[in-house]
């Protein structure tokens, strides 16, 4: 057992300051890792740890014994280092550099025993690299001296294995198979790992605890479901992220929307009618474009329900394969009421949600602006018997916009926002 | 058939002491060779009976009867500090380049990378043009002036690189270059306004000659200094093993990286000191030979520097005696020699990239 504390440490290159009171724990048996831009630190944090970049305040600990106060061979013993990746200058074997790692372990003028051989074979086994372990490493493949190079810091025999990014340059099939290998060895030998990650799924789906750090500072530590929320990851890294449990996997996912663009809110307040997932791309599209967007309404499970969730899109919604109650109807009709256009997708209509089409009837009598996104024609989309298409071909008659595309859509959109801002603007001068 | 991975690495490290036999013996030939060439010939059957002459215990076995008195102080007095120096120049800069290129982590480091060679130049220009050489005990102000030149200079030049408390070897490559070319800017000048026949002399130490070493004199000036910095790189050959996979991995696996490049830049810097001292500016025997050396035993940096020493003093000795034989009466400089025969063998060195073990 050994615990790993990090306490209120600054680091800096020159005057430049990288890391600012990072302060945390780690125990054996933890698999930590630690995500944050470009330049927020995180490298710079594990030279700390690692006693290549002393920090001008705050100490860190191994088993409340200061690491800069003990001997570099001391240190070594305890903690191992796997790096992004590792030019070897010379030839020296698979086998030579795994040796290496007995180096804390052998007084100056000792050679590699029998026993030293016996434990740089086993790590050798373990990271299946013992079959080429008399080949030169520079003949290697990425990933195969990135496993040779985890093997030589297996043989330091550590109790904490400190990884920077140890998968960033390597295939898919090899960074699983690198992780599996760290995680089984975090479980069955009660190693602490800290790891310094890029990638979240990753990171999602190996750590246990995670630590965001950005510029410097951590934004938020502790279990990794707690840590990766979109909220946090906005924070850090400014981009709108989706993360959810994965169906297949059972691991957290975080998909990438997109990065917020400093667009500027508009005036005009939009209400989508549409469903089957035709309205998910014009939700998103539209909120980038910075209008305030409404949905409804749209039965539960429904695709366009949870991008409008996902999104923050107020939405009136209905139990999943119900037709639309009065409630919902009177809720929908509500909300359409406060928006200035009225957008309707080219969803399939049923007698589910016909009702959705009535409302629309209700709107255009009211005043509000129609637009309907087309993409063929409304009979192959009609399972009402006509109905809808009736629905559909009288608002178009009474002066509903027809739009081909989603840019058409948008030049349709901003022509109402500008005469919407002249509109405010004259209230606002009488 | 594949073999065992254990086993070869096993047999590979057990053949270390079977190399190292092999080397001795063949510098022993070599020795033995470089003095019967000469001048004076003396056949190998007088050469052994005065070596054993000397010898105390041996002495009364041998029947020196037929030995005449010169021959005798040819070979004792000239020719042995002579082959001897040859010998010491030659590991000297041999395992001095080894262990850069091991702390430079860079092929075409060698010994005089970081300014010892022009330090010592500039030492020996300023006395020769200035006039200033006089025998004091035995050691004249020439071999003093270019032994401190070159230690000043690597020095300095290690002062100036540090930052803070690191000294980051690519800063240390490039001030060595900066302060070699200045140096040498100061030797260019000094030799245009020396006069012909100091211009020959200087010319012939900036090529690098032992002419200059046929007396003991020379042997005990140097023997401290390169046995001493021969034996500390030795003690540190393990940490540039694993220097070899960068400096933050090196202090990951607890090596004491700038302690241990400080140490070894010293001790390299006294070797190379002390060989230009007494033999001018010897090149291309600190480049070549480490090389070699790693092609033939491979990279290990403990059986890399011993076998080095004793590739580099055999290869010093066999220029030396061309240079002393080639062209008759007079003598080449062995400078000349070592580039001229290293050269094209480094070369083909290079073209054939043994399996293995690459240059």
């Amino acid at each position: 057992m050994v615990v790993l504390t990090i306490d209120g440490i600054d680091c800096s290159y020159g005057s430049v300051d990288v890391l600012k009171d990072v302060d945390f724990e780690v125990k054996s048996g933890e698999f930590l890792g630690i995500l944050g831009p470009n330049g927020s630190g995180k490298t710079t944090l594990l030279k700390s740890i690692s006693r290549v970049l002393q920090p001008h305040k705050g100490t860190i600990l191994i088993d409340e014994k200061n690491i800069y106060g003990m001997k570099s061979v001391d240190v070594a013993k305890q903690l191992a280092v796997v790096p992004q990746s590792t030019p070897v200058t010379f030839d020296f074997t698979s086998l030579e550099v795994v040796l290496m790692g007995r180096n804390p372990h052998l007084p100056r003028f000792k050679m590699e025993s029998k026993e030293d051989l016996a434990i740089a074979k086993n790590s050798m086994k373990l990271t299946r690299t013992w079959e080429f372990a008399d080949r030169p490493v520079t003949e290697l493949s990425g990933g195969e001296r990135q496993r040779v190079i985890i093997a030589r810091a297996l043989t330091q025999e550590p109790k904490i294995l400190l990884l920077d990014e140890p998968t960033t340059h390597l295939d898919i099939s090899n960074q699983l198979e690198i992780m599996d290998l760290i995680k089984n060895l975090c479980e069955t030998k009660n190693l602490l790992i800290a790891a310094v990650f890029h990638d979240f799924n990753l990171a999602a789906r190996y750590c246990d605890s995670i630590i965001l750090l950005k510029e410097g500072k951590i934004v938020a530590v502790g279990k990794s479901e707690k840590t990766l929320t979109s909220e946090n990851i906005r924070k850090v890294f400014s981009v709108d992220t989706i993360v959810k449990r994965h169906p297949v996997t059972g691991f957290f996912h975080v998909i990438p929307i997109s990065i917020p663009l400093n667009q500027q809110q508009k005036t005009l307040s939009i209400h989508l009618i549409s469903g089957c997932g035709t309205g998910s791309p014009v939700m998103k599209l539209l909120k980038d474009e910075g209008y305030f967007v409404t949905a409804g309404v749209i039965n539960l499970l429904d695709t366009d329900q949870e991008a409008a969730r996902l999104l923050n899109i107020p939405t009136v919604s209905e139990a999943p394969f119900s037709p639309i109650t009065e409630e919902a109807h009177a809720a929908n009709l509500n909300m359409i009421s406060k928006a200035n256009v009225l957008v309707i997708t080219p969803t399939q209509f049923g007698d589910g949600n016909l009702r959705n089409l009535e409302a629309a009837e209700t709107a255009l009598k009211e005043g509000i602006p129609i637009i309907l996104l087309e993409n063929g024609p409304d009979e192959k989309r009609d399972f009402t018997n006509g109905k809808a298409t009736k629905y559909l071909t009288e608002l178009e008659n009474n002066g509903a916009v027809i739009v081909k595309s989603n840019c058409e859509l948008l030049q349709v959109l901003d022509n109402l926002e500008k005469k919407n801002n002249k509109n405010l603007h004259q209230k606002k001068e009488t | 058939m594949k073999k065992d991975a254990e086993t070869t690495h096993l047999r590979r490290v057990s053949h270390w002491k079977l190399y190292l036999l092999i080397m001795l013996i063949a510098f022993g030939i070599v020795f033995i060779l470089s003095l019967n060439l000469g001048y004076a010939p003396i056949p190998f059957r007088d050469i052994l009976i005065i070596l054993t002459k000397q010898i105390p215990i041996l002495e009364n076995l041998v029947d020196a009867s037929n030995i005449t008195q010169t021959a005798e102080v040819i070979i004792t007095q000239i020719r042995l500090p002579r082959v001897i120096c040859g010998a010491l120049v030659g590991a000297a800069l041999a395992t001095a380049g080894a262990a850069y290129q091991g702390i430079f982590r860079n092929p075409m480091a060698d010994p005089y990378v970081i300014g010892a060679s022009s330090g010592a130049a500039l030492g020996a220009a300023l006395v020769m043009v200035l006039g200033i050489g006089v025998s004091l005990l035995g050691v004249n102000t020439l071999q003093i002036m270019a032994f401190v030149g070159s230690l000043i200079t690597v020095l300095v030049v290690y002062t100036i690189a540090r930052v803070g408390s690191r000294v980051p070897v690519t800063t240390l490559l490039l001030t060595g270059i900066a302060a070699s070319l200045f140096l040498s800017a100061i030797v260019t000048f000094l030799r245009t306004i020396a006069s012909d026949q100091i211009l020959h002399g200087l010319t012939f130490w900036l090529i690098g000659s032992l002419a200059p070493t046929e007396n003991w004199d020379k042997v005990w000036a140097i023997f401290p200094f390169i046995i001493v910095g021969a034996v500390i790189a030795y003690m540190y050959s393990r940490d540039l093993n694993i220097l070899a996979l960068g400096e933050d991995q090196a202090q990951h696996l607890g090596v004491e990286i700038e302690k241990v490049k400080r140490i070894l830049l010293v001790s390299g810097a006294l070797m190379t000191a002390a060989a230009v001292s007494i033999s001018g500016l010897i090149g291309f025997v600190g480049l070549i030979i480490p090389h070699l050396t790693r092609v033939l035993i491979g990279p290990d940096h403990r059986v890399l520097l011993p076998t080095s020493a004793i590739v580099g003093a055999s290869f010093l000795m066999i220029c030396d005696a061309l240079s002393r034989v080639i062209m008759g009466s007079g003598e080449a400089p062995v400078g000349v020699i070592t580039a001229l025969s290293g050269a094209p063998f480094f070369i083909y060195l290079l073209r054939r990239k043994r399996k293995g073990y690459a240059v």
